[in-house]
Formats: C-alpha cells, structure tokens, sequence
C-alpha cells in the first residue's frame, strides 16, 4: 500500500470513496428492477457530499452498499482503495428511522459501537459516550429509555451514537424529514457545527432540496429509477449556513430546476422501490 | 388490556366479587340445594387445609411441587430457549419445527403422563419430563416468533456498529426480542405447572397432585377442592406477581404500556 496511514496524505489527493460502475438489480418475480445503473463517482475526505433524487430513485441503496449492508450486482465501492464486503465501523450510518436499541438506555445506546473496539476500558466508553451527549445537548438524558426523547432528540442520540466509534464515513439516510421546521433547523446546525469541528466525510441521502444546499459542499443529483448520475452542483457559501438564507434557497431553487425533469417521469412510476 | 383502575370505588370490586362468589357457595350448601357429602362448603374447605396445614402436610408437598417445578421449568427454558434462536435463525429449522411444536401444543399436558411412565417409571425424573415437554414447546415458539419479528433496522443497526456475529444473539437478537419471549415464558409456566400437578396425581407420595388424588381416595371432597384452590393460588402468584412483573417492568422500559392504552 502506498498510503497506509489516509491522514498523513494530503487531503484530496486521492478520494477516500470510489463508487464504480456501480449497478444494483432487485429481483421481482420473474423480473428483475434496476435501481441503480452505472455510477461513478470520486468522493474526498472531508467532503460533505448530498445525494438528490426523486424518492424512491435507489439513492438509499447506494448508501446501504457503501455501509456493507447491500452487495452490488455490478461494479465496487472503494474505501481508501480496498473494495468493501461488509459492515465496518469506520463506515456508520444514521438510519432513516432513529433505529436506536429500546433495550438499552440512551448512553447505553450511544456506547453500543465502542463495545467490541474497546473491550477493556468501559471507563473509556463511557466518557466517550458521556462527551458525545454533551456535543449533541442531551447529557441530561443519559439514563432515559428511549421512548422517553423527543423525535429530534432520538435523532440527535442516533447521531451520537454513528459518531461515538469515530467512523471516516458518516452515512445519512433521510433521517430528518419526519421531523417539524424548528427542530430540523436545530439539527442541521448541529450537523453542521460536528462537520466543522470534526472533518468527516459525509454522505448524506433527501429528497429536500433546502436540506441538500444548506449542508451540502457538493450535490448529486440522480434520474429517477433506476438512479443514474444527472449532474452536480458544488456549493461554495460558508458555514454555518442558515437554510433561511437566501444564498441557500437560490442553491436550493437550482436543484429543484435539475430535478423537475425527473420528478415529472417519477409520477408514471408511483410505487416504485424504496 | 388490564387496567389499573384504582380511582374511587374501582378498587373494591374484585375483592366484593370474590366475596360475593363465597357467599353464594355458602349459601347453596346451607339451603341444600347440593348436598354438603357431594360438595364441600367454603368452610369446610378452609376447616379441612387449617387441618392438612397443621399436620403438617400441606407446605411439604406445595415445597415439592414447587421445588419440581423449578428444576423441571428451568431445563424447559434452557431448552425452549436455545431451539427457539436456532428456529428464529434459520428459515429451514423454523419451518420444519414449528409445525411439530405447534402439534405438540395441542396435545393436553396430562397426554405427556402414561409415556413417561412407561419411560421413567414411578421416579421424580418422569415429572420433570412431563414438565420439559408441557412448557417447552411454548417457549420455544415464542423465542422464535420473536426473533422473526425483529425489525429488520436493528439488526442492520448492530451490523454496522459492529456487532461481530458471535455477540449477536445475546446482544441483540434476544434482547429485541425479549417482549414476545417473555410472553412465551409466562404461558410456559402455567402449562408446565398443568403438567406438573397432572404427572404428580399418578406418580408421587408428596405434592399438590398426590393431594388431590389422596381427597379422592379417601372420598375427602373438601380436600380436593382445597388443594384445587391451593394449585390455583400459587400458579396465580407466581403468574402475575413473578413473570407479569418482569414483563411490565419490561414494556415499562420499552415504552409499550402508553403505546397501548
């Protein structure tokens, strides 16, 4: 290997994400449905790159397959130049739904990713944890179940807890759009402020068009079904951005107008994979 | 869904009930409508466990059948435990097994007693089959029945934080499933607890069924209805007051209990 070590490298000289040629088939009875068609893309560290589409385009399925849940039919996904096969820590996901454990606590939860990294330091993990609520306001609530949060607050404790193991990748599905205006604006501040403090590499997935210019450096913009690559729309404001902004909603205005196109195929394609 | 109902006069109604239910008793027995040779009256049933109880004869054979139970019920949960993960796994285990569970299920706990008397004899060991095999099935299909309702999220979840394939059956897959199995548990008491009553009427000399079947021999009907309302106190005891409060405790942490009111 020519770089082991991706931090002593220059940042941006090699992507730390490669998707190519990528394709997903699913099969459906006799058929099989193409959700994702031939996708090339580079990805550097420290990007914070957001994938637009029409819903229901297979956006979420190129995120399942770079965390290593999903196996492409076609093509790969390289990690700092190794293909990825499964799940792995460095890659984490926030799922659509907050998807935290109701068996555990909140802390528990936000601790679950250290456990097997840091097998004999639970003093470690639990400071871990402790200073991961702390960043995300909820140290208040470190004992609490989970039922007891807040919508927003379970978002901000799956947050925590894809953050804890200190992933390269984060993985962002959708996770906001079940939230209302005030607290959606809450969290993509948060995100934002993580993003600026931390320097990870974030691949988010929407079909929010203020959601992708307020946070994202670079936007791709899908087909709908299957999803191929349409174009990209680099987004230069500084951070942090209000998605009030109107800097931000022109951006916003830009996607849309790359998107119109495709949402009028996606109405003869209601029902379409998820 | 029970409910708690403790406002006002609520409280008082289960206790005027079972009042109510005694009175009747009693007073079927004092105008003769059933003659008191035939069927005992509540006091006679009280009079004839003071008796049992100070003789000490009574709390032996509750010890023992409780003690049977214990041992009994815990190699039942090991078991129904362990198929139950391995049928909640993997899709040919679940299909093959489920069906021979479900028809075991439908066999009545005393079905299992001939078989292990011809197996085990008159030992204790016959006992503890007729409870293994009475409860099992249960907890079994329970486990497994949980596992498969796992939301599939959770698993993907603990994948990708890293959950190597060992851990993944105690730190995940049963404690998602816990709520379904824990439900399963309590039903495999009391059927193992039918079981163990029905195997003890034709194989001991102490228990809560050599009780009965003794109030039997010696034509003793008091006996027999105490030691059916003794058996029915203590399943009950330890059905709601054991497991019904480890499972409200869990619906408790798990936010179940609003969510269904």
């Amino acid at each position: 290997m020519e770089a082991p070590n991706p931090e002593s490298s220059d940042s941006g000289a090699a992507p730390i994400l490669r998707l190519e040629n990528l394709s997903k088939d699913f099969a459906s009875g006799k058929e099989r449905l193409k959700a994702v068609e031939n996708i090339s893309l580079d990805i550097n560290k420290g990007e914070f790159v957001v994938f637009v589409g029409p819903s229901g385009c297979g956006k979420s399925s190129i995120l399942n397959m770079i965390a290593g849940l999903d196996q492409p039919s076609e093509g790969q996904i390289l990690v700092d130049g190794k293909p990825v096969r499964r799940p792995h820590p460095d890659r984490l996901m926030m799922f659509q739904e907050h998807a935290l454990f109701p068996w555990l606590n909140v802390i528990q939860n936000v601790a679950y990713g250290l456990r097997w990294k840091y097998r004999f330091k639970p003093r470690f993990r639990r400071n871990r944890a402790r200073e991961l609520l702390k960043m995300i306001h909820l140290e208040e609530f470190e004992k609490s179940r989970i039922h007891q949060l807040s919508g927003g607050m379970k978002q901000r404790a799956a947050l925590a807890r894809a953050l804890a193991p200190d992933p390269t990748i984060l993985l962002i599905d959708e996770p906001f759009p079940a939230l209302d205006a005030m607290t959606r604006q809450k969290l993509y501040s948060d995100l934002q402020e993580i993003f600026s403090a931390t320097h990870k590499t974030i691949v988010s997935v929407t079909h929010d068009t203020r959601e992708a210019a307020c946070l994202g450096d670079r936007i791709i913009i899908f087909t709908a079904r299957p999803a191929r690559f349409k174009s990209e729309i680099l987004i230069d404001l500084p951070r942090p951005r209000d998605p009030n902004d109107p800097r931000v909603a022109e951006f916003a205005q830009k996607i849309m107008g790359e998107l119109e196109g495709e949402l009028d195929n996606e109405k003869d394609r209601l029902n379409g994979l998820r | 869904m029970r409910k708690t109902a403790s406002t006002g006069y609520a409280k008082y109604y289960v206790p005027a009930f079972y009042l109510l239910l005694f009175t009747i008793w009693q007073l079927i027995i004092i105008f003769h409508i059933v003659p008191d040779y035939l069927f005992p009256s509540p006091f006679q049933v009280a009079r004839r466990l003071w008796e049992l109880g100070s003789e000490g004869r009574l709390w032996p054979s509750i010890q023992a059948t409780l003690v049977r139970m214990s041992i009994g019920y815990s190699i039942a949960l090991a078991l129904g435990l362990t198929i139950g993960l391995v049928m909640g796994l993997s899709t040919i285990a679940n299909k093959c097994m489920k069906s021979l569970f479900l028809g075991l299920q439908t066999l009545p706990t005393a079905a299992w007693v001939p078989i292990s008397l011809l197996l085990f004899g008159l030992s204790d060991h016959g006992i503890y089959f007729v409870i293994i095999m009475s409860a099992m099935p249960a907890v079994a299909i329970a486990t497994s029945d949980g596992i498969l309702q796992i939301p599939p999220i959770y698993l993907r979840a603990a994948r990708t934080l890293g959950t190597p394939s060992y851990a993944m059956p105690f730190r995940v897959v049963f404690p998602a499933a816990l709520p379904t199995i824990v439900t399963g548990i309590k039903l495999g008491w009391t059927l193992g607890w039918h079981g163990a009553v029905s195997a003890e009427l034709i194989k001991s000399s102490v228990g809560l069924g050599y009780l009965l079947l003794l109030g039997r021999e010696l034509n003793d009907a008091a006996q027999v209805v105490g030691i059916m309302i003794i058996t029915i106190l203590f399943g009950l005891l330890l059905d709601r007051f054991l497991f019904g409060l480890i499972e409200l405790g869990l619906r408790r942490r798990w936010g179940l209990v609003q969510a269904e009111q």
